[in-house]
């Protein structure tokens, strides 16, 4: 095909938008397009750098980040200095979320593996939309709350199965419920 | 002879050439530069001093109308059309209020005209009097002829105002023009204008900068608005407790001791000044008099700002050193004449509270590090 036709029919104008990416996202997808459009006004789109340090573990942590397109490393530093590779997220993950409603440190540090753009969701932000905007806040944070609640399950269920995998081990006196 | 070519190590001479012209632009650019650089101040310094009031005031209203706007906004009108709105809310009651006040309003500045001099007269009248007692008593003090003096000084600083009040009703024209403008854009784009500001940050700083600058606009909004409601109220209390009095322009009396309320400390007490002089002059030292004094000091000041107001509207965090207040408010005088004094103070304070914001917001998130560090021990 023709190089300057086949440019325009990679991507409609649509899908390169925030709007679509978000309302795209497992956080967001019951939102209505008019609270799509307030979030998008309340998210950052932040571009970043190979191998740029996103936070550190002990940093105040603020809000959370959903990946538009990249990869990143979640990694913790051990007491040598050793660093551990904790996760690698693509784009449409989300990390950080745990600062979103509280004003707590970061327990682990995120860097960038390639050339990355993230998208920012910010406690300020979202504290200044609940005030104005409680309606599409609260629909907002219900979204964050089911996913976050969705991985508290699925990770209560898994340290259940390692303490069962350690009871078998173990002696029996040991493990406490 | 046969001689190899020497090995070019290093630049071709394209490249030496390019290098060359760089050099002589870089060093024609610095040197003009630095030729212009004195200009070059001197219009930034214009600019800023230009434009520093009508945004400053811009800021100050845009915090203060926002409430309002936001609060209209909730009704389902677009924000732009809020604005409106508040402002011809703002025209609308500007204008009851002059078509109520005017005819009076013209009286009284012609009147105003005349008093004041009379005022004068009969203040220095009353030292006239004071220094003969003290004569008196004190023959030596005759060759310092304070007399004169006195009379030298008030003709003076009468002038100095007369002076420069054309030039200060052109600043305020300009000022009557540009603030409502700003303050317009201020309220419809201030977020994206902080948001744009705050997104230049470097990534790794992003956050720490995003959260600060929401911290600190909060806290400023709530102390503008603090401010700005005190003095108003304080204004209002001096203007209805005068107009129980025979006292003239108990209206202008209660403004001004308004605006001067803006100033901690010495601010009330230039506030008072010409309502009791006037008070003393016009009535002597009757009942009206010390009802005058009653209500400047003990009701507007003690009771209703001191005992009321300010714990309710405004933090402790906010309070400046009585020196820093007076630093603020020659400093402001030097600058920008008689609102740079008033607003002097405010910005010294706004400049704490954001340094204090930033001491405890690192101070919150250093503290549970170091309950990690007593938890994990040696």
């Amino acid at each position: 095909m023709d190089p300057i036709w086949s440019n325009i029919f990679r991507k409609t104008p649509e899908q390169d938008s925030l709007a679509y990416f978000l309302s795209n996202l497992p956080l967001f997808s019951e939102l209505s397009a008019k609270e799509i459009s307030l979030l998008e006004n309340l998210v950052h789109l932040r571009n970043y750098r190979a191998h740029e340090i996103i936070f550190e573990d002990g940093d105040p942590g603020s809000g959370m980040y959903m990946i538009r397109s990249g990869s990143i490393q979640i990694f913790s530093r051990t007491p040598q200095g050793e660093e551990e590779d904790l996760a690698r997220l693509g784009p449409g993950d989300f990390f950080g979320e745990t600062t979103l409603t509280a004003p707590v440190q970061r327990s682990a540090s995120a860097r960038t593996l390639e050339a990355t753009e993230l998208v920012g969701l910010f406690r300020s932000d979202l504290q200044e939309a609940a005030e104005e905007n409680p309606r599409a806040a609260s629909h907002i944070l219900f979204g964050l709350t089911r996913v976050v609640s969705e991985r508290l399950q699925a990770a209560s269920i898994e340290i259940r199965r390692l303490q069962r995998m350690l009871g078998e081990d173990a002696a029996p006196e040991t493990i406490e419920t | 002879m046969n001689v190899a070519p020497p090995q070019r190590r290093g630049w071709t001479r394209g490249q030496i050439l390019l290098a060359f012209l760089v050099l002589t632009t870089a060093i024609a650019s610095g040197l003009a530069l630095f030729s212009s650089a004195s200009s070059l101040t001197n219009l930034s310094r214009t600019a800023f001093s230009v434009l520093f009031m009508p945004l400053f005031l811009a800021f100050v209203l845009s915090f203060l109308l926002s409430p309002l706007v936001r609060f209209i906004e909730k009704s389902g009108l677009g924000r732009t059309n809020s604005i409106f709105l508040v402002y011809l809310l703002i025209v609308g009651i500007g204008t009851i209020l002059a078509l109520r006040f005017l005819p009076n309003w013209e009286a009284l500045w012609t009147n105003l005209g005349v008093d004041l001099p009379r005022y004068a007269d009969k203040f220095t009248g009353y030292a006239k009097e004071v220094l003969d007692t003290i004569h008196e008593h004190f023959p030596q003090i005759k060759s310092y002829d304070l007399n004169t003096k006195i009379n030298l000084w008030t003709q003076q600083i009468l002038s100095a105002t007369l002076a420069r009040t054309p030039v200060s009703a052109l600043k305020i024209g300009g000022l009557m023009v540009l603030v409502p403008l700003f303050t317009f854009f201020f309220l419809r784009d201030g977020r994206t204008i902080l948001r744009a500001f705050v997104s230049l940050t470097p990534n790794r700083h992003f956050e720490m900068i995003h959260d600060l600058s929401y911290l600190v606009s909060r806290q400023l909004a709530q102390f503008i608005r603090g401010r700005i409601l005190e003095a108003f109220i304080v204004g209002l209390v001096v203007w209805l407790g005068l107009s129980l009095t025979d006292i003239r322009y108990a209206l202008v009396l209660g403004i001004f001791a308004g605006i001067t309320n803006l100033i901690p400390y010495i601010g009330p007490i230039v506030g008072m000044v010409p309502g009791i002089l006037m008070a003393f002059v016009d009535f002597g030292l009757g009942g009206q008099f010390w009802w005058t004094v009653i209500l400047y000091v003990l009701i507007a000041q003690v009771l209703i700002d001191n005992f009321i107001l300010i714990p309710v509207l405004i933090s402790r965090v906010s309070n400046l050193h009585p020196l820093l207040v007076f630093f603020a408010i020659i400093v402001g005088g030097k600058l920008y004449g008689i609102i740079g004094m008033i607003i002097g103070v405010p910005i010294v304070s706004i400049i704490k509270m954001t340094i204090l914001e930033v001491r405890m917001y690192r101070r919150t998130f250093r503290l549970p590090e170091s309950a990690l560090d007593l938890e994990r021990g040696p």
